[in-house]
């Protein structure tokens, strides 16, 4: 082979602490290599042209450009290598900028250390072949999975670029977290008439297939070509005859069904649709209150149903979509304020979560949107707001801080004042973060015009004296022992990771932290793509956020699609592993151990078995390599033969 | 009790013959050793043995050449096996690999009170004149052409059975003769001989382990006998693609042949110390395994070859590893 080395000084960069005269003299030694240079600014156009006129003149096979960090400018010069006529991956990087002159001043050290790294990367080289792309057909079609905010701002964005998308929601309803609040902060405009037409648009829009009371079964494939198994769960009504009339929940007489939309502040029935505005309007039976599903003799909905949609026979259905690409938006679930035993372990009917006073306040919630305290019904006069309940708490396992509460409990303070004008209301703060627009001088609000009385302090204790509770803590700021008698308290409580998220990551193949929520692939700069190919993020699922974030990251996320979905086919990335047939064992291990499902068995003549990689599928991560026996699954452009040859240049 | 024994396995291998495809037992083949012997005819049955004398691992048979040139047919018979506590374990890890699976094998179950070592055995007694020899009541007795020898059972015990925790088959269809009581339960007992060596500083470790892979020949005869070797003539220490070795004679590249093995048997090594057994050269090549195995243990609570719906921790990927 023969081998052009160029040496940048990067300006002084480089030049600065490393000879770079040197290092191309030196570099003119090794084996195969028969040009070296150095250079001002090699990144530069004059650069670029200087190491094409090298490959054509010196007839060069391989190039080497000793220089910054390969995730600088490893594309360009592998663009410029291209068009000189060579293939891309006969190019090696060494990085002698922020490896070397950056790190230390000694001269010499630098000098002898970049000498180093351009022989292994020489003798890397040697090693390289040329590979090459393929191409692979995109399917077309989105999965969303969650119909909450984030999860319908992506799939309304999708379908009005004209593309297919099928949603999934676990719920028998879409809208998810947001379609429980009553009021939105800092504008105070009505949770549902703002959700409301964007879900009734999911609805109705032709090219969304919406599968609510459904769940991801299992997934398989790989970026633009998915696979994607649903369950659809028993609802026992046939929701394509179903109108939504709700003549059977008026004469359901199992009237002490948990009503899950409410917090559980009220009792539904067992036959329900959640709410009024409920997409899809369809109702789904409770199968753990029905009577007739528990053996005694009722069936009245079925006889009252005008369209005969009542089912009690129905089970589970799979249902297989096809799509390319995959959102996944599924939202958090609330922090169970239960394990704090000094405000009552959940014990106490009045101590209630930030979720459950949206629902009081909620025109369409249990109280028809009068608020009352849960264990008698009578209107509070004092009513405490205490935050970070399970937020900023490492020793409740959540050190992290939910983003959403300060906010929430300012609006939830300033409807209080609204709906009952004598009440009082006090929060118990630690710091107050509301970095967002307008979001300060939402909270300011509530404290100079609403009233609402901020103490910076923890509580230590809530207990109950005769009708009321008693909260006890402290303020800090006075350092003062508080008492305040409340009727009614409510916990700020925080955002933890959405039940099941673990396992729907398992079957997605992407790696969550220690807290369940998603990992995203970049945290500054690839916020919304995961670090498998055709799977991205939106919303909560990813850590706490509040509407507007999560709605722009369904947008976000949406566009990654619709660049995606711009192209007929995609490129593979050929750094991918590679199966020498003759020496895999079958020994099945790499299937185990591979992270993303890349691959799979594949049968020759005989029955004889041989693991195969999906290309399209693998990212390249090493993990079969490393654990192959006999290493006959290569990662190609990394393979054993060319990172023995560095190790052994680097310890000749 | 040995007779009563033998006895027993002559009558269950009799009975599970013509359902078997197979019969892979132990014969003798001089008073102190046995050779592994494969059956398909009914008259051979009454040359199977068992015993202190049958130390060979018979399970490494099950996966390498000629049983594995081919996959088996659907409709295969089961091949029947004698395995002793520790040879079950082997199988265990194999199933747990998916390289055979449970139906494929008959186990006949033998506990067992340690297996001899023939190299002790030479220390007390000229090897060539050995006439006959037998175990009773844990005593070794030798006659050759002039006296009875008595040696201790223990004083000639193979290495690996002095730490046993598992002298019983884990896994088995029929057990033959009388469980017998682990003779270590814990790991301070099981792991001895590391524990020495470790006690020791750097130097002499290092010292300790260039004497001893100096004398290794790389006739790779510890890595054919184990029986969780699979790659066999695919194994990477003879390929050049890639190539991870040279040929060349020194002790790092010994060095590295014996840590690729036992890195390839970290969380997978049951300890059956076959390779040490056979090892020509004398080196107590176990002890590396026994390192490792000590680790899996200490870090991440396993053992290799325990239950067949394990996985090995090595050989799994974990989700809730933050980063891929």
């Amino acid at each position: 082979m023969r081998i052009g080395v160029f040496v940048c000084n990067c300006g002084t960069n480089i030049a600065g602490t490393v000879d770079t005269k040197k290092v191309a003299a030196e570099a003119l030694g090794f084996a195969d290599v028969v040009y070296a240079t150095n250079y001002m600014y090699t990144c530069s156009e004059p650069g670029q042209q200087e190491i094409q006129r090298a490959i054509a003149e010196q007839g060069l096979q391989g190039v080497v450009v000793a220089a910054c960090s390969p995730r600088m400018h490893e594309p360009t010069f592998r663009r410029a290598v291209e068009k000189a006529g060579l293939n891309r991956y006969m190019f090696e990087m060494a990085n002698i900028r922020e490896h070397v002159s950056w790190i230390g001043n000694d001269r010499e050290a630098n000098t002898s250390k970049a000498i180093d790294l351009v022989r292994m990367a020489v003798a890397k080289l040697r090693f390289n072949a040329p590979l090459f792309s393929s191409k692979m057909p995109v399917n077309k079609r989105l999965l969303v999975i969650g119909g909450g905010v984030a999860g319908i701002q992506a799939a309304l964005d999708c379908a009005d670029g004209g593309m297919d998308v099928v949603m999934v929601e676990r719920q028998q309803y879409i809208g998810g977290k947001m379609a429980k609040l009553d009021k939105t902060f800092p504008t105070i405009d009505c949770s549902s008439c703002i959700l409301g037409p964007k879900m009734v648009d999911v609805a109705q829009k032709e090219n969304i297939t919406l599968y609510a009371a459904s769940e991801i079964e299992s997934i398989s494939g790989y970026i633009g070509n998915f696979t994607v198994e649903i369950r659809k769960k028993t609802t026992f009504v046939n929701w394509e005859a179903c109108t939504g009339c709700g003549a059977c929940m008026e004469k359901c007489p199992s009237k002490k069904a948990a009503d899950y939309f409410n917090e559980g502040l009220g009792a539904a029935r067992a036959i329900n649709i959640p709410f009024p505005q409920a997409i899809p309007k369809k109702a789904m039976i409770d199968a753990a209150y029905c009577r007739q599903l528990n053996g005694k003799k009722c069936g009245v909905c079925a006889k009252i149903c005008p369209v005969k949609a009542i089912d009690f026979e129905m089970k589970d259905e799979i249902v297989t979509e096809k799509v390319g690409a995959i959102i996944v938006a599924t939202g958090y679930d609330l922090f169970d304020h239960a394990v704090y035993g000094e405000y009552g372990g959940g014990r106490y009917p009045d101590v209630i979560s930030g979720l459950q006073y949206e629902r009081i306040l909620s025109a369409s919630g249990p109280f028809g949107g009068h608020i009352r305290r849960p264990s008698d019904g009578k209107e509070p006069k004092e009513i405490v707001f205490i935050s970070c309940v399970g937020s900023r708490d490492a020793s409740v396992g959540r050190p992290y801080c939910s983003g959403i509460c300060c906010m929430y409990i300012a609006k939830q303070a300033i409807l209080t004042r609204d709906h009952l004008p004598e009440s009082n209301s006090y929060v118990f703060y630690m710091d107050i973060r509301s970095p967002g627009k307008n979001y300060d001088e939402f909270v300011r609000r509530a404290q100079e015009e609403y009233g609402v009385q901020y103490i910076r302090g923890r509580v230590g204790k809530i207990y109950r004296r005769g009708e009321r509770m008693v909260v006890q803590g402290a303020d800090t700021l006075l350092g003062v022992q508080v008492e305040v008698e409340a009727d009614l308290v409510v916990l700020a409580t925080g955002v933890e990771s959405s039940l099941g998220a673990g396992e729907l990551a398992e079957k997605l193949r992407i790696s969550y932290d220690q807290y369940g929520f998603y990992m995203e692939s970049h945290p500054k700069l690839r916020p919304v793509e995961t670090n498998t190919a055709g799977v991205y993020l939106a919303g909560a699922c990813q850590g706490p956020k509040d509407i507007p974030s999560s709605v722009a990251q369904g947008s976000a996320a949406a566009s990654k699609v619709q660049s995606l979905f711009a192209h007929d086919t995609i490129e593979t990335n050929p750094q991918v592993a590679l199966v020498n047939e003759r020496n895999c064992i079958a020994c099945g291990k790499c299937i185990q151990v591979c992270p993303f499902g890349a691959i799979q068995w594949k049968e020759l003549r005989g029955g004889i078995k041989k693991a195969e990689v999906l290309a399209s599928v693998c990212q390249g991560c090493g993990v079969c390599n490393a654990t192959c026996p006999p290493k006959a699954i290569q990662l190609q452009h990394a393979t054993d033969n060319q990172i023995l040859a560095e190790v052994n240049e680097l310890c000749a | 009790m040995l007779e009563t024994d033998r006895n027993q396995l002559h009558k269950c291998v009799e009975e599970a013959l013509p359902e078997l495809d197979m019969m892979i037992g132990w014969t003798r083949c001089d008073p102190l050793q046995t050779t592994p012997v494969f059956i398909r005819d009914a008259k051979s049955i009454s040359s199977l043995t068992l015993g202190p004398f049958c130390s060979q691992n018979l399970a490494g048979y099950l996966v390498k050449p000629p049983a594995l040139d081919a996959p088996p047919k659907p409709d295969a018979k089961p091949i029947g096996i004698c395995v002793k506590g520790c040879d079950s374990r082997s199988l265990v890890a194999l199933i747990q690999e998916k390289f055979i699976t449970r139906q494929r094998v008959r186990i006949f179950g033998i506990p067992c009170g340690g297996t001899v070592d023939w190299r002790k055995v030479a220390r007390h007694v000229e090897l060539g004149s050995v006439k006959s020899a037998d175990v009773q009541d844990r005593v070794l007795v030798i006659e050759d052409s002039t006296t009875t020898h008595r040696i201790a059972l223990e004083e000639v015990l193979s290495r690996k059975c002095l730490g046993c925790r598992h002298p019983n088959p884990v896994i088995s269809d029929v057990l033959i003769g009388a469980e017998v009581s682990p003779r270590s339960t814990g790991m301070e007992t099981s792991y001895r001989d590391v524990d020495e060596l470790d006690a020791k500083p750097l130097e002499e470790r290092l010292a300790f382990w260039q004497s001893e892979l100096d004398r290794c020949i790389r006739c790779y005869a510890c890595r054919n006998a184990c029986p969780l070797c699979v790659c066999q003539d695919r194994c990477i220490v003879e390929t050049r693609e890639p190539r991870w070795l040279t040929q060349h004679v020194g002790v790092p590249e010994k060095f590295l042949f014996h840590f690729i093995h036992a890195m390839h048997l970290a969380g997978r090594c049951t300890g059956c110390g076959e390779c040490e057994r056979v090892c020509p050269m004398d080196i107590p090549v176990t002890l590396i395994k026994e390192k490792l195995n000590k680790i899996m243990e200490e870090m991440l609570g396993y053992s290799a070859g325990l239950d067949p719906e394990a996985v090995p921790p090595l050989l799994t990927f974990n989700p809730g590893e933050t980063e891929i």
